[in-house]
């Protein structure tokens, strides 16, 4: 239970706390028109190779600044109210941040962008900037093939070992030899399992197939394949 | 512990097997096209020789560089649509681009290298007139902005403004132009209709007033449509009543200044008819005084080249006939291009010096018309000088059709732009027709069997002509194997189409409306487009003019392709909003050719269209159009037809909607082709409006009727296919008070299934309504954020019938189940995916403002996501409830091809089950596959043949080798 709950939080973390810096304000205006100021920057890049591209998307498209090409922006006309600013490039992802702008103008500040809880405050220090927070990831990563993935295969495993220990192993041991033969019989009965004692695989079948295939978990061989398939 | 970490693998799983593009599958089977719309202004970039910059401002707000080898975009930049993005004005100088946008509200600066922006600054209000760039001294230094009531002049370098002056006299003179010659003095100029033009002079330095002039001018109305400055600053302007063309000196300082008239007749000229003519200047720097040379359209077809010499005006070239003209510069010397008409398809562009009216030699052009298209509406002449000082050029032409085509002498077409296609309205696909061969083996299929002995023969002889196409295959394979790659062509045209086997490559009819004046009119046309989906190439296209403006469009496909030999048939129903005027258009999708079935002619306004499934002997769906007198009329109306109709009219109902009054109505067919009225719903006006009223898609197909619940029961699915979802709005927009409403009307019968109200919400509202949910999306004022919420009907554990559905006889309301989320973004436009028979999963795809398209599992948004998860619902795989949706980069569907102010997503099955072909269109058009549930139907495109074929090789021979030794040691153990 506490694993889980940990890993819901790390997600959320991952979802959450990306979210850099915001947007820094302007106190000019313009009748009862503002502004909304920044400057973007995508850490390692030239301003040129990417500002032909981006737009700045203030409520969805209600407002449109774009970028000079030193990566700062300015979006003109805007009312007073509460934006959601958001730099747009096909390349880079940039973290939205609400503005608020009050009706005078005059009280504006910028902070994450937090949609459940609308009250919740988290300032962004003033002035700032809106840095990227790395390329967009478009694309799924093929399944790859390597000999290690064929060999490492449980099912592969299965029938490679049994295999092997068949062949192999009356080489090995000379079989002929009744000193050897006793000795092997004697770890047989240790490798025996223990009645008492739940067998792993029968206690896998269980947790996998619920309460309803716990009846009739059946010897150890059966109870794998189950298992197996869910992969 | 151990079944939480399952369930967590689950979601897991469930995030990450959804909708996904391999990075190797770029460009396999999606593309992109970028428009920018109907170019208004344009410039070459020409501050480098060598540079490959066309920059365009069009109409639909986008200012971007073109290459103008390949006609791509070098660069973008899309503003607001709708006014306040407006491009008023474009200039240009150096590497920069200067932009007047929104009425005069803003001015911007663009780097044309890179593509930024270089300062944007906020003008002060104030109806915006024209601007300018003044130089001084030889070097362009600053912009001149003339507004209604103010001129304000601001530094090229930063947007700065330099001075603002108050114009005098400002209520009654109309100030319509402002002009610089570099000399150091900007012009102003406005008139007091049929009275008097009103000049004044301002100093570049500081703003001062140098002089102000009035000259009587009773025959002038208007400056800009009538006037041009030329040589050393005279204002020269053409009047159509007496005729003749008047002159005056700016620079003259004196106070009873005059305009000379010089009468058209006295120069041997004569005005055609009608017609308003027009003067054509140029200035080719800003920094110095325009030419002397100038062109005086008289008639539709008739230019002269003037030129005012020692205060007289001297015909250097008249040109009869002539299309349209356009001066351009390079380097020293300054040519006029004049295009001409040569024969019905075809025009020629010659070049003149400008000076002397002569022809320069080698210069023509041939420009070739498609006769599907419209007429030339502008040349822009991109000129340089060649090695030995000849002036060579290439040519953009733009048609009337909104089309950008780009030549080199002596006539070869480097590229053409279609821009109409920015402007989409409606759009349907079609599939392709069979081969002569694929019809025959379907027909093998379709016929009733009729004797075994036939039928053999039949399947043998089906199999010779699937022998007789594989060997012809193999044959081309192999001569185009021995031809050089380059000859080998795979062309696309409308002959070679045919349908490929999965039925993945259709014909995308895509109906675009634009407007465009003509001779100071607005007009409205609109074009059909037959584009081939694998490729995205034209492959017809169809120009139509006269469309009332504010028509509607519906496209519908009456007969498909699979009725052979009857052709294909599409009917497209304009409608005149305001009137209700409706023609009908109807042409053979594949080919573009309008249809020799004639439309009736439908004198009555046309309230309501729709396709029955009901078919004419020749298989075409009949179309039923309601009048406003509830008659009804039906295309094709055969006695065929109208027997049909007689005999299943009592099962013919239809609804209309009134959102102007707030009133739904349901009607009844009846025998004799009138109506009655069978119900009606009123949703009051006071308080709210109809906004949207949304139905099933007709070629949906529901594929389980219901779903297995954790308990191994069914929980049945309420698939009403009569169910409209109507959306309204509340006229209040407080954001208190405001709210979304919907409703669920079953429209045979006119019973409210269910109706949710959404408060402290505003729209716009986007709907989705397929099988038995809707989901909508919604602004929540409260909240400040998008919010979707979806609602699932359910018949509950059992079926009341289910062989059919009538919602005549449903006693049993449904289950309603609604549930919301929060989407942390705003959308454009939403769809959901469609395949062939509804088992794949279904998939919203949401077009969203930063141009991705996000393919949305419907999954998330089901009303039976568990807050607490329990064992059933991990039965069931149900995702727990969350409130915030993700938009996962992974899921865009469109990668970084990002497509621009989306305006639809159209969905349609292709012949494999699992995929669903898109086609999303705006400002760009991109077609891509999707796939919700993977590809479970066919191989997947990273099918590793190697190593299954390795593997089987390899099995292979381990049994040669083990067979072997297995008789050996047999051999061994007999001899032992």
């Amino acid at each position: 239970m506490h694993l889980w709950m940990l890993l819901m939080f790390l997600g959320w973390c991952f979802t959450e706390m990306e979210a850099g810096p915001g947007a820094a304000m302007s106190t000019q205006t313009n009748g009862d028109r503002f502004k909304i100021e920044g400057r973007a920057i995508v850490p390692g890049v030239k301003t040129q190779d990417w500002v032909s591209t981006a737009r700045v998307l203030v409520d969805g498209e209600e407002h449109v600044g774009f970028l000079r090409t030193d990566g700062s922006f300015a979006v003109n006309d805007v009312p007073s109210g509460s934006y959601v600013v958001e730099v747009v490039t096909p390349t880079y992802r940039f973290d939205p941040v609400r503005v608020d702008i009050t009706s005078k103008g005059k009280m504006r500040y910028a902070r994450l962008v937090n949609y459940i809880k609308t009250s919740e405050v988290i300032r962004q220090p003033y002035p700032l900037q809106i840095r990227s927070s790395g390329p967009h990831s478009y694309f799924m990563k093929r399944e790859t093939w390597g000999w290690t993935d064929f060999l490492m295969n449980p099912m592969v495993m299965m029938m490679v070992l049994p295999l092997l220990i068949i062949v192999l192993l009356p080489k090995v041991v000379n079989t002929n030899d009744p000193e050897m033969r006793k000795e092997m019989e004697q770890s047989m009965n240790m490798l025996n399992p223990n009645p008492e004692l739940p067998d792993v695989s029968e206690l896998m079948t269980k947790l996998f197939s619920g309460s309803k295939g716990s009846s009739k978990a059946g010897s150890s061989s059966k109870g794998t394949r189950p298992a197996a398939k869910r992969r | 512990m151990a079944k939480l970490i399952l369930l967590w693998l689950k979601c897991v799983i469930l995030y990450n097997a959804v909708g996904a593009v391999f990075e190797d599958q770029v460009g396999k089977f999606d593309w992109r096209q970028q428009y920018v719309g109907k170019v208004r202004f344009s410039h070459f970039d020409t501050h480098v020789q060598s540079s490959k910059k066309v920059l365009v401002a069009t109409e639909n707000n986008v200012f971007a560089a073109l290459n103008t080898r390949t006609g791509e975009l070098f660069w973008r930049h899309v503003d607001k649509s709708g006014p306040e993005g407006n491009i008023d004005a474009l200039l240009h100088h150096g590497q920069d681009a200067i932009l007047v946008v929104g009425n005069g509200r803003l001015l911007r600066s663009w780097d044309v290298n890179v593509g930024g922006l270089n300062w944007e600054i906020v003008l002060d209000s104030g109806s915006f007139q024209k601007a300018c760039l003044v130089g001084q001294q030889g070097t362009v230094k600053n912009v001149a902005v003339l507004k209604k009531n103010i001129i304000s002049l601001h530094y090229l370098s930063n947007g700065h403004q330099k001075w603002i002056e108050n114009l005098p006299e400002s209520e009654t003179v109309d100030y319509q132009t402002v002009y610089s010659g570099g000399n150091g003095e900007v012009y102003a100029l406005g008139i007091v209709p049929h009275s008097h033009v009103v000049i004044i002079a301002y100093s570049t330095d500081d703003g001062e007033i140098i002089k102000q002039i009035s000259v009587e001018a009773p025959w002038l109305s208007n400056i800009v449509a009538s006037c041009a400055v030329i040589g050393q600053g005279v204002l020269i302007c053409v009047d159509s009543a007496t005729p003749s063309l008047y002159m005056c000196d700016l620079h003259l300082d004196t106070h009873d200044l005059q305009m000379t008239q010089i009468p058209l007749q006295s120069l041997g000229l004569e005005v055609a008819p009608d017609f308003q003519p027009v003067l054509v200047s140029h200035q080719p720097n800003s920094a110095h005084q325009p030419l002397s040379e100038f062109f005086l359209q008289l008639g539709p077809d008739n230019f002269l080249l003037l030129q005012l010499n020692n205060g007289q005006i001297v015909t250097l070239r008249d040109f009869k006939p002539a299309l349209l003209v356009s001066f351009a510069t390079t380097g020293e010397k300054t040519i006029a291009a004049v295009m001409s008409p040569k024969n019905k398809t075809a025009c020629s562009i010659n070049l003149f010096s400008a000076e002397t009216g002569r022809r320069l030699l080698d210069t023509t052009l041939i420009f070739v018309m498609d006769p599907n298209g419209g007429k030339p509406e502008k040349i822009y002449i991109q000129p340089f000088l060649k090695k030995d000082d000849s002036v060579g050029y290439r040519a953009m032409v733009q048609t009337e059709d909104h089309t950008l085509t780009f030549i080199q002498q002596p006539g070869r077409v480097m590229w053409t732009r279609e821009e109409a296609l920015s402007d989409v309205v409606t759009m349907e696909m079609v599939d392709l027709p069979l081969t002569g061969t694929q019809a025959e083996l379907e027909g093998e299929f379709g016929k009733k069997a009729d004797g075994l002995m036939s039928m053999v023969f039949k399947r043998l002889s089906s199999q010779l002509i699937l022998l007789q196409a594989w060997i012809a295959h193999l044959w081309k394979l192999f001569y185009d194997a021995r031809k050089p790659r380059s000859q080998v062509k795979n062309e696309v045209t409308i002959e070679n189409l045919s349908r490929d086997e999965f039925n993945l490559q259709k014909m995308m009819v895509m109906v675009t409306a634009s407007g465009k004046v003509h001779s100071f009119r607005l007009f409205f046309f609109f074009q059909l487009f037959g584009i081939d989906s694998k490729t995205g190439s034209i492959l017809w296209r169809h120009y139509l003019e006269d469309v009332p403006s504010n028509a509607a469009f519906k496209l519908m496909v009456q007969r498909t392709t699979a009725h052979f030999p009857h052709p294909p048939q599409c009917t497209l129903l304009i409608k005149d909003q305001d009137t209700g005027l409706t023609t009908l258009h109807v042409f053979n999708p594949i080919f573009g050719k309008k249809s020799h079935v004639n439309p009736p002619a439908l004198p009555q306004p046309i309230l309501q269209s729709f396709l029955l499934p009901l078919m004419d002997q020749d298989y075409a769906k009949v179309l039923l159009l309601v009048d406003d007198q509830y008659k009804v009329s039906a295309f094709p109306s055969t006695k065929n037809v109208l027997q049909q109709l007689q005999e299943m009219a009592s099962s013919i109902f239809f609804y209309l909607v009134d959102s102007s009054q707030g009133r739904l109505s349901g009607y009844r067919l009846r025998t004799d082709l009138s109506t009655e009225q069978i119900w009606e719903v009123v949703i009051p006006m006071e308080i709210q409006r109809i906004v949207s009223v949304k139905g099933k898609r007709p070629n949906e197909h529901v594929h389980s009727q219901g779903r297995v619940m954790g308990d191994r029961s069914v929980l049945y699915k309420y698939l009403n296919p009569n169910l409209l979802a109507v959306v309204t709005e509340s006229t209040d927009t407080h954001q208190e008070r405001s709210f979304v409403g919907i409703i669920l009307i079953d429209g045979v019968t006119g019973r409210i299934i269910h109706e949710a109200v959404q408060r402290k919400a505003r729209g716009p509202v986007h709907v989705v309504h397929s099988e038995n949910w809707v989901v909508y999306e919604y602004w929540s004022t409260k909240s400040r954020r998008n919010e979707f919420s979806v609602i699932e009907l359910y018949e509950g554990m059992e079926l009341y019938n289910s062989t059919v559905f009538s919602s005549l006889d449903r006693p049993h309301a449904p289950q309603v189940l609604q549930q919301s989320y929060i989407f942390p973004s705003a959308i454009s436009t939403m769809e959901a995916t469609l395949t062939e028979k509804g088992i794949t999963s279904r998939h919203l795809l949401i077009g969203l403002p930063s141009g991705g398209i996000l393919s949305l599992p419907k999954m998330f948004l089901d009303p039976r996501r568990p807050e607490i998860v329990s064992e059933q619902s991990r039965e069931e795989n149900l995702i727990p409830y969350a409130p915030e949706l993700m938009i996962r980069t992974e899921w865009f569907i469109n990668y970084n091809q990002s497509i621009s102010r989306v305006r639809g997503i159209h969905t349609s099955p292709s012949g494999l089950e699992s995929t669903c072909l898109v086609v999303a269109y705006g400002l760009d058009i991109y077609q891509t596959r999707v796939y919700p549930s993977k590809q479970f139907d066919v191989l997947k495109d990273d099918y590793d043949y190697m190593l299954i074929s390795s593997v089987l090789l390899a099995l292979f021979f381990a049994t040669m080798i083990s067979k072997r030794l297995a008789e050996v040691k047999l051999l061994n153990r007999a001899w032992r």
